[in-house]
């Protein structure tokens, strides 16, 4: 590598690694946190796969941020007309408020772990106070940075998801049986075991994502000839998301499946913040509270990145000002929209009796329908040669793609369907 | 016709039929000159089950208000292809456009035609939310059930003379014929603004539409990155014929910017003239005097009468930007003195230039940094400082607009006051 192209490759990523990281958020961690705790390493295995996945889809995303420049809302909205970029963003607004309220209740699930810290302050006020703290810096490091000292927070944010790596490494997990059932997978065919799977698939590979990643790389301003580094960015960030992932489901196998294994009283984990607690005893304060930190993290991470990509891709589609280089006059919708998912995202947390599970509930419906609808539009634009030219799907990354596609499709629904009808296939 | 005026999004859909037969649907409006003031519709194009046919006008005997299109003959040709024609459903709806009056990029939401004494007119674009609900189908639905919200969503209308279509097509292989853009009405740093919200490949789009000089008007005012992508899809050829109108200071920045490569291809499409001095402005530091300084400045003889030198310079003076300084220079380019626009004016025609020139010349070196020659010019209230090399040799100037860009932070560029002109005024005078 010459100097010019290591200079190159700093200036163009951020993108792939950013997205992915913002990828293990709560809901993430809460769902390796259960896949660890249930089934301690057995389902180590399937993190490769995903990984792929997961590079396909949002490989295919950077390449159209790069080739056509626009972002993807903008692409549904010129190829496939307004009636179906109408419904879908709509869908899509009440997927991301849900996620967005999830990634609160998430700082409200760590807050007890602070707590213990400062007792003066009563256990309430600490959750509350730190859920709306969260809620202005959240709001306030987006609107009053600008664009490049916003990646480079979201870049600190990065590093921070390595205290799961530390704390994944602290409560001394086996490691011959970690990579024995790495290697070796173990298949269970009962449905516990497979609904977990799918909770796994469906948590790493979210639809929102996929117009971030390229609204950033259109923002980046990469170029077709510099596309080679946004996909090692894309591929780097898609390693790292999986091997915290890795970590997380390490954590909770090695303590709380453990325990529960040789079992006097069983620990029930309800939420991420749950997981963190179970730690304290088991492996240290210190790796609980590492735990919590990174669950912290994750939650503010998501929250920022998450509506401030909806309501740019809303406007985007829609032809309304927007950025956060603009003065609130200047882009009414765009930051009406922006304020509102984070003021009703933290509301619902803070206030008593909200429909908090029901709204995140039906978040995760929701997205499940989401993701092959977006999959699919995908796949019929970055196969458009009018569109791509020469940077359309090849024949083995459009089957690998469709596979994708298929199997994630398939999966989330059948997932979606079982947490609507419980009763089904039992 | 019946039809009066409406949507196209009214239309598109509705049966045609011949002779009470329906054979298709109508599916999109053929443009032939979208340049013009309220450009007429040329033609249908009608869905048949044979695929999509072209109905020219002059077929078209009715567009009922509701209901069916009737035409005199069934369409049998396949839809034309001009390069310069436009089609409203394909090319226009959905997408973006530059509103020239509004001096933004905004989405085409719907398009308003009207019949004018039996031909139809494309008249406006709707971009507004209004546009939104009927192309949504919710249009009836919102008068009926919510007419307070109805009324009160805005209607953005925007007249068709503003509307400047943006050709998202690679520049290399279209040759669009270059006329006066509507979009060189507006200013150079509000066209590099509205560039600045394109996308890269539209971005090349826009500038090659545009005349060599208003095209490196707006590319000067653009950051570096954008400049880049745009000359790689513009193009060496007609790239280098744009880079040759830039300024040589702005010129020499971009070329530096570049790979050595592709900065010796453009080069080498370039004059003989302009190339050389590009080549020597390219060697210097970006933020130093001398990659800050342009050759354009009008130099005269010492030995001259002031009567010679007015007339010299009104020879020139319509190519040269700058032209409140005149540099004194002898035979080997040396610098002997500075003399002010003001000063020749006021002096005796017959006076001899090196008798009134000023001989204490402030001047920079090449390798002073833009902070310092920001600071030389507002300590001695110029509007440029001359740039020697050690043996006194002038190179070029650098003046107080550029000087300021170079010390100016970027972020607090970015937050100053949009610049507002007074366009009717503009127009009036025009």
């Amino acid at each position: 590598m010459t100097l010019r192209s290591v200079l190159m490759f700093f200036s163009i990523i951020g993108p792939g690694i950013i997205t992915a990281n913002a990828d293990n958020d709560v809901g993430g961690i809460f769902t390796y946190s259960l896949a660890g705790a249930q089934f301690g390493y057995q389902l180590l295995w399937l993190l490769i796969p995903v990984t792929i996945a997961l590079i396909v889809t949002q490989e295919m995303c950077a390449r159209m941020g790069a080739v056509t420049g626009k972002g993807l809302a903008d692409l549904i909205r010129e190829n496939f007309g307004v009636k179906v970029t109408f419904w879908v963003l709509l869908l899509f607004v009440f997927g991301d408020l849900g996620n967005t309220a999830a990634e609160f209740a998430g700082v409200a699930s760590a807050a007890p772990i602070f707590q213990s810290y400062v007792q003066a302050i009563p256990r309430w006020l600490f959750t509350d106070g730190l859920v709306i703290l969260a809620a202005a810096t959240v709001f306030f490091a987006v609107t009053r940075g600008n664009y490049k000292i916003v990646e480079r927070i979201f870049f600190g944010f990065c590093i921070v998801y390595l205290a799961y790596v530390v704390s994944g490494i602290l409560v001394r997990p086996n490691w011959h049986d970690v990579f024995h059932q790495m290697l070796f997978p173990h298949f269970t065919a009962n449905k516990a075991y497979l609904l977990m799977a799918i909770g796994v698939i469906g948590t790493t590979i979210s639809p929102w994502m996929q117009f971030y990643i390229q609204s950033a790389v259109v923002d980046k301003g990469v170029r077709k000839q510099d596309y080679a580094y946004s996909r090692i960015d894309v591929v780097a960030g898609s390693f790292i998301t999986d091997i915290i992932a890795f970590f997380i489901i390490i954590a909770s196998a090695a303590t709380i499946f453990v325990h529960n294994a040789n079992g006097l009283h069983a620990i029930v984990i309800t939420n991420a913040g749950d997981v963190a607690a179970a730690l304290a005893p088991l492996a240290g304060k210190f790796a609980s509270l590492l735990f919590a930190i990174g669950l912290l993290n994750a939650a503010i991470f998501t929250a920022s990145i998450l509506p401030l990509s909806t309501a740019y891709y809303v406007c985007e589609a829609f032809g309304f000002e927007r950025g956060v280089d603009h003065h609130f006059s200047d882009a009414p919708v765009f930051y009406s929209l922006y304020l509102a998912l984070i003021v009703i995202g933290a509301g619902v947390v803070i206030v008593p009796n909200s429909p908090l599970i029901a709204i995140i509930f039906y978040s995760q419906v929701l997205n499940a329908v989401l993701l092959p609808i977006v999959l699919v539009l995908m796949l019929l634009l970055i196969n458009n040669k009018r569109l791509m030219g020469d940077w359309t799907n090849g024949i083995i990354f459009n089957t690998i793609a469709w596979a994708t596609v298929i199997i994630v499709g398939f999966l989330t629904l059948v997932s979606t369907a079982q947490l609507i009808f419980p009763s089904l296939g039992s | 016709m019946a039809f009066t005026d409406g949507f196209i999004s009214e239309i598109v859909g509705r049966n045609a039929t011949v002779n009470d037969i329906p054979i298709g649907r109508v599916s999109d409006f053929l443009v032939n000159s979208p340049d013009d003031t309220f450009p007429l519709i040329d033609g249908f194009v009608i869905k048949t089950s044979q695929g999509p046919r072209f109905a020219p006008i002059a077929t078209i005997i009715d567009v009922d208000d509701e209901g069916t299109i009737t035409l005199s003959v069934t369409p049998k040709d396949p839809a034309p292809r001009d390069e310069d024609a436009l089609y409203l459903v394909a090319d226009l709806l959905d997408k973006q456009i530059v509103d020239v009056d509004g001096r933004k990029v905004v989405r085409i939401n719907d398009l308003e035609i009207a019949n004018t004494g039996g031909v139809l007119r494309v008249v406006a674009a709707d971009v507004g939310v209004g546009g939104l609900l009927r192309r949504l189908g919710l249009k009836t639905f919102g008068k009926r059930y919510a007419p307070m919200i109805y009324k009160r969503v805005p209607r953005a209308m925007i007249a068709w003379d503003s509307v400047a279509p943006i050709r998202d097509v690679n520049p290399a292989q279209v040759r669009l014929s270059i006329k006066e853009s509507k979009l060189a009405r507006l200013h150079p740093s509000e066209l590099a603004e509205i560039i600045g919200d394109l996308s890269k490949r539209e971005a090349a789009a826009v500038i090659h539409s545009l005349d060599d000089e208003t095209a490196a008007d707006a590319l000067e005012h653009l950051d570096p990155g954008t400049q880049k992508s745009i000359i790689d899809d513009l193009g060496t050829e007609r790239a280098a014929d744009i880079i040759e109108e830039m300024d040589s200071d702005d010129a020499a920045d971009l070329l530096a910017e570049l790979e050595p490569e592709q900065q010796l291809q453009l080069l080498a499409e370039m004059n003989e003239y302009t190339a050389g001095e590009l080549r020597e402005l390219v060697k210097y530091e970006e933020d130093t005097a001398g990659g800050l300084m342009t050759t354009d400045y009008v130099w005269i003889y010492p030995h001259r009468t002031v009567e010679a030198t007015i007339q010299k310079i009104r020879e020139i003076a319509p190519q040269s930007e700058f032209i409140y300084y005149l540099y004194v220079l002898d035979k080997d380019d040396n610098l002997l003195g500075v003399l002010t626009l003001r000063s020749l004016l006021l002096s005796l025609p017959t006076a001899f230039i090196e008798k009134i020139m000023e001989t204490d010349v402030v001047t920079v070196a090449t390798n002073i940094p833009a902070h310092d020659v920001a600071a030389t010019i507002a300590r001695y209230d110029l509007l440029a400082v001359p740039v020697v090399n050690e043996s006194g040799k002038m190179l070029g100037i650098v003046t107080v607009d550029d000087a300021i860009d170079a010390i100016v932070p970027e972020d607090f560029a970015k937050n100053l006051p949009r610049v507002t002109f007074n366009r009717r005024k503009h127009h009036a005078g025009s």
